[in-house]
């Protein structure tokens, strides 16, 4: 872990960036195409995701409450996101 | 044995040396994104600055400038990341397989 801790203590770690994120609107893009928009509500460390609101972009969109996102197909993040075209 | 418990985490590619470099990210599926590197875990989930992102259609092949998007500050999971390269490290050579005419 000695290796981990000298790399850079002043860059921005990518999970850090997530959990700020929490409460906030977040726009997911998956590894196919779909993306989903909404309000993180938790994430755990294979990054299962609870979102609110979303709205995953493509042909349809369908409106969804509550939803556990497996992070398997999770590509990017983008905290604050729109989505592509709202 | 005893090395590998020794070096458990220790990454065979440090990518400090790219910290504030614009890098060029490809994932599985084929997105390709460019950004500039803020930051990274050893899990090589990265965080980029000032993202754009590419899209590859099928009659899209190899040409990156049709549907791309910026999209700012993104969290890249490292699990689906392929390759990652400084943006400026490619360029496009001659095919150097097509002269083959030994007798």
């Amino acid at each position: 872990m000695a290796a981990i801790a000298s790399t850079n203590p002043s860059q921005l770690l990518p999970l850090e960036l997530v959990d700020k994120c929490i409460g906030s609107r977040i726009h997911i893009v998956m590894k196919n195409d779909k993306e989903i928009v909404g309000t993180l509500l938790g994430f755990d460390d294979f990054l299962f995701l609870c979102v609110s609101e979303i709205t995953p972009e493509g042909r349809r969109i369908t409106k969804l409450d509550q939803i556990l996102l497996n992070g398997n197909n999770i590509t990017m993040l983008i905290p604050g996101g729109e989505g592509p075209e709202v | 044995m005893a090395d590998k418990e020794k070096k458990k985490k220790e990454s065979i590619f440090d990518l400090s040396t790219y910290i504030d470099k614009h890098i060029r990210v490809k994932f599985q599926g084929g997105r390709e994104a460019s950004g500039v590197l803020k930051g990274f875990d050893p899990l090589l989930n990265l965080v980029l600055d000032g993202t754009i992102e590419y899209m590859r259609d099928p009659d899209d092949q190899y040409k990156l400038t049709e549907d791309t998007r910026q999209l700012g500050l993104v969290v890249c999971r490292g699990t689906s990341v392929v390759l990652i390269c400084p943006q400026d490290g490619m360029e496009a050579i001659p095919n150097p397989f097509i002269q083959q005419q030994d007798g």
